[in-house]
């Protein structure tokens, strides 16, 4: 098969514009593992189902379009805190099996849920700056793409800021580097990780949000595929890192648009899947990984 | 037989040891003391190989132990015990020992015979180990139902049950009464009768003084002094490094 | 009677899906690949039968085999990276194989009828059994005869060093190596082992229910394989017995009337119950309580060689 070049770029633009998705949510997924050291895979399906309660306040109650993307990250965030006392506050500190499954069933829990509520079927999603398209040379800009881009970078830096200049974000490094010491400080341990888990939750619902905007429809069906999607991030990013997590969200919509382009919807994702195995082999410490993975 | 050079362990911008030499002989029972934070744990790690050296070499009968991965160790001749006490809870006493055991060396049996076939030598042995361990009678309990002294017989047992050319001790006296830490040094004395070389990191003075042939003193990741007990206990070098020197120690309580 | 036997029929083939997941738990790993096992062993010998003309027996072995190689090869990479990673991993891998297995199509004629898996459509016509004598009876009675055989093979590894070896991995990984386990290695051979027993259930599901397609094999069934140990604890394989009756017959038959809701509440019984019993529910103690009650002995473990 013959690729233009432009064709390729073209498709390196989209897919680093929309890889700005997944670098929100492998950063979710980054905040959580820093804090506790345990996975929340309950965490995009979180991100979503906020999407959907913003998508309900328009469609039910007739609140104005640009609510849905308040409406919808305030309640990913409410959803997030529900799932830290569910599945990880009451737990022992040392057992990480526990949690995990915990947060497996409640990842069951909220996609049916889900299912159950739409009766399985797509809905439609306000979709914002549809129509704008901007040329570049020989290339094509989606508008909406850039105005993800640019409303994730944002958010991004806001999640910097928050970690590496407040309060808030030093207790959360000291927990998650010594829990035990930092209890000891007086940095409160359980408030300090729900807050955690709270901020990821508003993050992972923009991420939703953003999602079904520019898809412009929202699915059960993209749960499964972002969960795996954010996870591979996070791991490829380097678990903990928040600066792999953000380029290897990038990296990972580059990567989904040239197996796209190269063997079609049906087969792209078992690349991306791949491409984690790839990892695994040969830099199983991730691009930036900062703790010691190996067995 | 167990010769260290140079050894050196930064973690980054902590130098944890700081170019070791030292020399244990076949037979031998050596003493590694020193205050907190010495370096006396991380030796024992890097030979058994927890995490690798920055920089040095360690040589059980002239082979490089760095360049065996840790799980191997174990065939070249090394057991330890730990600090705090990691036994396999949920396993029976019988089978913390099953576990470790190893083959007579020279007389290696195939891994189907090892993983899955019984064997009447073995089990004799095993037992044998129990008794030496004052446990003959406990071999079905669970690990984590024995009393903190047994507890710590089992953690040396296990240690033995690897037929170690060089065994490690990571403070085993820790936490223990009198009349267990006379035990204990009973148990090391026969230890070193039956012929295995030991190397003891202890804060116990009561153990160390009693059992070692030779101690070396650590200080800040660096050996200050090595000698017999006699020798370390009216070491000058060695008493500053454990309560400062007398110019701290006169002005300072008033 | 044959919706009683459709019932056994369920059961014995989840409790192999659990077994399978059994094994590698002992390590202390939790693997999400069973998903992806399962579906191999059913497709390859699914079509060794229907396209190949083979004995089931062979038929099933070779998809077994098929099952543990490929548990093999997933395990090296995998399971060198620290736990949390292999969860990563194998979800990962079993979607790799549902997305192989939803593209997959290979279609031939046999005796004037196209047969054979057909990408989106399913794999139909796995009518080995059918097609060959064999009553609902028979079916049920060489699941659980290998149910069994697998039961007791398992039972035995705890009989031999093999099985302390394995549960040594998964008290204290750092005792276990300094006592010369090479972790890695015990790791994949559990992980292997594993997945030669979920290509047998893989090969009995497909041949047994006739009709296999891509949205059988989706994580949640990987979830299924593990909740059954962890639920029923990792003492002993009769616990994964036990909760396999208890999920698949409880939950999924008795509250069928409740409709599709039933996959919710499973969803918020894992929850309940990791948050009530975090070792699960039939742990050691457990089994004891029971032995005292029938009067026997306690024994905690055995003396041997």
């Amino acid at each position: 098969m013959n690729f233009d070049y432009i064709d390729v770029i073209q498709t390196l633009i989209d897919g680093i514009l929309f890889g700005s998705i997944y670098a929100l949510i492998g950063l979710g997924f980054t905040l959580i593992f820093g804090a506790m050291h345990k996975l929340n895979l309950a965490y995009a399906s979180s991100g979503i189902a906020g999407a959907y309660m913003g998508l309900m306040s328009l469609t039910i109650v007739g609140v104005p379009v640009l609510m849905v993307f308040i409406i919808g990250p305030i309640v990913a965030g409410l959803i997030s805190l529900i799932l830290y006392f569910a599945c990880f506050r009451f737990m022992p500190r040392g057992n990480h099996l526990a949690p995990l499954m915990a947060s497996i069933g409640a990842l069951f829990f909220i996609d049916e849920l889900i299912i159950h509520a739409t009766a399985g079927s797509p809905l439609s999603f306000p979709a914002i700056l549809q129509d704008s398209y901007f040329i570049v040379g020989e290339f094509g800009i989606r508008g909406d793409l850039l105005m993800i881009m640019g409303f994730s970078l944002i958010l991004m830096v806001v999640v910097m800021q928050l970690l590496y200049r407040t309060k808030l974000g030093l207790a959360t490094r000291a927990t998650s580097q010594q829990p035990v010491a930092a209890l000891l400080c007086g940095i409160p341990t359980h408030k300090t990780n729900a807050t955690t888990f709270c901020l990821a939750g508003i993050l992972g619902g923009f991420a939703g949000c953003l999602l079904a905007a520019s898809v412009g429809i929202l699915s059960p069906l993209i749960i499964l595929p972002l969960t795996i999607k954010g996870l591979i991030v996070t791991v490829i990013g380097g678990l903990g890192s928040i600066r792999g997590a953000i380029i290897a969200g990038f990296a990972v919509g580059a990567a989904e648009g040239i197996f796209l382009l190269v063997r079609g919807v049906n087969e792209r994702d078992i690349y991306v899947y791949l491409l984690l195995f790839f990892f695994l082999v040969f830099r199983p410490n991730g691009l930036f990984g900062s703790t010691i993975n190996r067995d | 037989m167990i010769e260290v050079r140079n050894l050196v362990k930064h973690f980054g911008g902590v130098r944890a040891v700081d170019g070791l030499d030292f020399k244990i002989e076949q037979g031998e029972v050596f003493g590694l003391i020193g205050p907190n934070g010495s370096g006396k744990s991380t030796t024992v790690n890097l030979i058994c190989g927890v995490f690798p050296t920055t920089d040095g070499e360690i040589l059980l009968d002239g082979i490089d132990l760095c360049a065996i991965a840790p799980h191997n160790r174990v065939d070249a001749g090394v057991a330890r015990t730990f600090q705090n006490i990691r036994l396999f809870g949920e396993l029976t006493v019988w089978q913390n020992l099953w576990v470790a055991w190893r083959d007579q060396p020279g007389q290696e049996q195939s891994w189907i015979s090892n993983w899955f076939r019984r064997s009447p030598t073995r089990r004799q042995e095993i037992q044998k180990l129990l008794e030496f361990s004052g446990l003959g009678d406990k071999a079905d309990h669970l690990a984590s139902n024995l009393a903190f002294g047994e507890q710590r017989c089992l953690e040396l047992a296990r240690a033995m049950a690897s037929k170690p050319k060089l065994i490690l001790l990571d403070e085993p006296a820790a936490g223990m009464n009198s009349a267990e830490i006379k035990d204990l040094c009973q148990r090391v004395l026969t230890m070193k009768e039956m012929g295995m070389t030991v190397l003891l990191v202890e804060h116990v003075m009561e153990l160390v003084m009693n059992v070692t042939d030779r101690i070396i003193v650590l200080n800040f990741g660096k050996p200050i002094a090595e000698g017999t007990p006699v020798e370390i206990q009216n070491n000058e070098v060695v008493k500053n490094a454990y309560f400062g020197s007398s110019e701290n120690t006169q002005g300072g309580a008033s | 009677m044959t919706y009683f036997l459709g019932i056994l029929q369920t059961i014995g083939v989840h409790t192999l899906l659990g077994l399978s997941a059994y094994l590698l738990l002992l390590t202390g790993q939790l693997s999400l690949a069973q998903a992806g096992f399962f579906a191999i062993g059913a497709y390859v010998s699914g079509i060794l039968t229907v396209i190949f003309g083979l004995h089931i027996f062979p038929a099933l072995a070779i998809g077994a085999f098929i099952a543990g190689f490929f548990a093999f090869l997933v395990g090296f990479p995998a399971l060198r990276v620290k736990g949390l990673m292999l969860v990563v991993a194998t979800i990962a891998f079993s979607e790799i194989v549902r997305l192989f297995f939803f593209n997959l199509s290979w279609r031939v004629i046999i005796n004037g009828i196209e047969v054979g898996p057909d990408s989106t459509q399913g794999f139909r016509e796995i009518r080995y059994f059918a097609a060959n004598g064999w009553e609902q009876v028979d079916i049920v009675g060489l699941i659980w005869f290998l149910v069994i055989a697998v039961m007791l093979v398992l039972w035995w590894l705890d009989q031999v060093r093999a099985g302390a070896v394995l549960r040594a991995v998964g008290a204290d990984e750092l005792a276990a190596q300094s006592s010369g386990i090479n972790l890695t290695r015990v790791k994949i051979a559990a992980m292997t082992g594993g997945g030669v027993i979920a290509g047998i259930g893989g090969g009995l599901f497909a041949h047994s229910t006739t009709y296999i397609d891509h949205h059988t094999f989706v994580v949640l069934l990987a979830t299924f394989a593990v909740s059954y140990p962890i639920l029923g604890g990792l003492r002993s394989v009769v616990g994964t017995l036990l909760a396999v009756i208890f999920i698949q017959g409880f939950i999924i038959e008795g509250l069928r009337f409740i409709g599709d809701y039933r996959y919710l509440i499973f969803g918020l019984l894992i929850v309940l119950v990791m948050n009530l019993r975090p070792h699960g529910i039939i742990d050691g103690h457990f089994l004891d309580d029971i032995k005292k009650l029938l009067g026997r002995k306690t024994m905690r473990g055995k003396v041997d060689d």
